[in-house]
């Protein structure tokens, strides 16, 4: 175990070099740059030249990569163009909102959605095709259904027309009740697509499970059959559970940056569209390298859960 | 399962069709023949009539103002309603369909272009050069998909082509994992070994034997990557960041229609009703090429 966990770390640090690299490149790709985007159009020529000396453009690539390295080993990632605060500190500002929307999430999709792919998974094998084609049509529209339509939808129904949300009101961490009021529709969305997912896929990999000879064999000792579900068939069915719940954590972070956006909640999604359309490149350079850490950690923690519940596969 | 099970089912056709590289009739008694993929071509064929024939269809432009008509609800006259400044919606969203299509289409074709060049070389290779490019594949792969197209969009700009590009380079690291497996469970297998032992070339075996296998495989993943990526546009699009306004997409007349949605639901809510139908229908399609390929997966 330890030695497959320092092996998938030592491949994670390449692969988060390589992410590094890539956005320190990517953004050199830019028509014009950091300096001219700081300095707007009115600015002359020497003093342009002069910020670009102050903001190190004018040293070499490779030392400005150095340079770019250590801010990062550090987690010193400089001051935003727009405001000129440091980066990591507006991105602690924003990191609750959005931590807060995603935990919720997650809780509430396992909760609902195990037990819902079970259920399906269940009737399906009993032969009561009904409830489990019930369950599986509306886990594919409400997958497919776009995140930001399903929020404007949801947020016409309970919010304008039902009035039990209120749809705008400055969110801040000091007042829960209204906090709570503001983030539920948007967790209510990504719920929704996530649910929809992970039911599926509780269901496909249960009813494999409730169709193996072990089961039979718990049902002919006479178990109850809610041994043999959750006891025998559930249990073996987590492997593939496990797995897409991490990688839907990829379509969660996605997620988020919708919702955020759509409800004005101050989190990290929403600081990287404004970021965008301020083109502040330090921002958003930052927040995409800390999605990808974010996504790459989740992964290998993913993983290695994966490892710990099924002693069976080897690497 | 082995190629010689498959060849006698109907579905080892459509393996033999696309073997022989071309397309003949029993690709298209699948597509008729098979539930889903007629649902499939049921919702998606009128789609796109509707859209291609919308410039000769008696009915106001997309980027057509009109005063007098704003904000009307649908009616015969304008189905899908009228926004602030009258114009259509119906007729905007056939446009922004348009767009949808081109984008879904053209990733899908990347995808599978890159994907099966750069995966055969891959799992074909081996070594250093597969290496190499699942290392690059592993970077991209850590991004989450709509991050990274938001990423790249914001360093190349927002526009058509900007958007499908961003797209693709999500995209395209999952189809060359996909070839790669795929490439690595054939390469072992005794046909083969058979072709090599007669002379065959590197580039005869991928040809011919190695990727005629995977593409149905392909084709499966890339209709999803279509419905994929219309979504993604629809997002980049609604969030600013795809395609610009007045130039209509479904994603970009969804977002104008958030500021109206209590006084005029119809311009948020219709276009949307519409990306809905296309990601099921293209869902459909792949869901079907899978159980024509796939026997055990019917129901």
């Amino acid at each position: 175990m330890l030695g497959y966990t320092l092996k998938r770390i030592a491949q994670l640090l390449v692969t988060m070099l390589g992410v590094v690299t890539l956005v320190f490149f990517a953004l050199r790709l830019i028509p014009g740059d950091a300096a001219s985007a700081l300095a707007g159009e009115n600015v002359s020529a020497s003093a342009m030249e002069r910020m670009r000396d102050e903001m190190g453009l004018n040293e070499p690539l490779w030392f400005q990569f150095f340079d770019y390295m250590r801010g990062i080993v550090t987690l010193d990632f400089g001051n935003t163009i727009a405001t000129n605060l440091p980066v990591a500190d507006m991105i602690l500002k924003a990191l609750p909102i959005t931590l807060i929307i995603s935990v919720i999430t997650i809780i509430l999709t396992v909760l609902i959605s195990i037990p819902l792919g079970t259920l399906a998974a269940y009737m399906a094998h009993k032969g009561k095709k009904a409830l489990d084609n019930a369950i599986t049509w509306c886990a594919m529209v409400v997958d497919l259904m776009p995140t930001f339509w399903t929020a404007l939808l949801l947020l016409l129904l309970l919010s304008l027309g039902l009035g039990l949300f209120p749809a705008s009101g400055k969110v801040t961490l000091d007042d829960p009740e209204l906090l709570l009021k503001r983030i539920a529709i948007p967790i209510i969305v990504m719920s929704l697509s996530q649910i929809a997912t992970l039911a599926r896929i509780t269901r496909t990999a249960v009813l494999e499970v409730l169709n193996e000879d072990y089961v039979r064999t718990a049902r002919s000792l006479g178990m109850s059959e809610i041994v043999v579900v959750f006891r025998h068939a559930l249990k073996n069915a987590a492997l593939p559970i496990v797995t897409v719940v991490g990688l839907s954590f990829g379509n969660l972070l996605n997620g988020t940056v919708i919702v955020e956006f759509i409800f004005t909640l101050p989190g990290i999604g929403t600081l990287l569209v404004n970021g965008i359309n301020s083109r502040d490149y330090t921002l958003v350079q930052t927040l995409i390298l800390f999605y990808a850490f974010l996504f790459v950690a989740i992964n290998f923690l993913t993983d290695l859960v994966y490892k710990k519940i099924d002693p069976r596969v080897q690497f | 399962m082995s190629n010689q099970e498959v060849l006698g089912t109907r579905t080892g056709k459509l393996v033999n069709v696309f073997s022989r590289g071309r397309i003949k009739i029993p690709a298209l008694h699948f597509l008729v023949s098979n539930k889903k993929a007629k649902w499939a071509l049921l919702i998606l064929v009128p789609i796109l009539l509707l859209t291609v024939l919308a410039p000769v269809l008696p009915m106001q432009k997309p980027l057509e103002t009109n005063v007098t008509s704003s904000l009307l609800s649908p009616s015969l006259e304008h189905p899908f309603g009228t926004d602030k400044l009258g114009r259509d919606i119906l007729s905007r969203t056939l446009s922004g369909i348009q767009i949808s299509m081109m984008v879904g289409f053209s990733v899908a074709a990347i995808a599978l272009v890159f994907g099966i060049v750069l995966g055969t070389i891959s799992g074909f290779y081996g070594k250093t050069v597969d290496r190499v490019i699942m290392g690059v594949v592993d970077i991209f792969l850590a991004f989450p998909s709509l991050l990274l197209a938001i990423g790249l969009v914001s360093i190349m700009g927002a526009g058509f082509v900007p958007v499908i590009i961003a797209i693709s380079l999500a995209d395209v690291p999952r189809f060359i994992r996909l070839q790669r497996s795929l490439v690595l469970s054939l390469r072992t297998r005794t046909y083969i070994d058979a072709a090599r032992t007669v002379q065959a070339s590197q580039l005869w075996l991928m040809r011919k034997h190695i990727i005629p296998n995977t593409i149905a495989a392909l084709l499966v993943a890339a209709s999803i990557s279509a419905a994929n990526a219309i979504l993604v546009e629809a997002s980049l699009s609604f969030l600013g960041l795809g395609i610009m306004p007045p130039e209509p997409s479904l994603g970009n007349i969804i977002k104008e229609g958030q500021s109206y949605l209590q006084t005029a639901w119809w311009i948020s809510t219709l276009p949307g009703v519409v990306i809905l139908m296309i990601a099921i229908s293209l869902h459909f399609m792949s869901d079907g090429i899978r159980e024509a390929l796939d026997p055990r997966s019917r129901k």
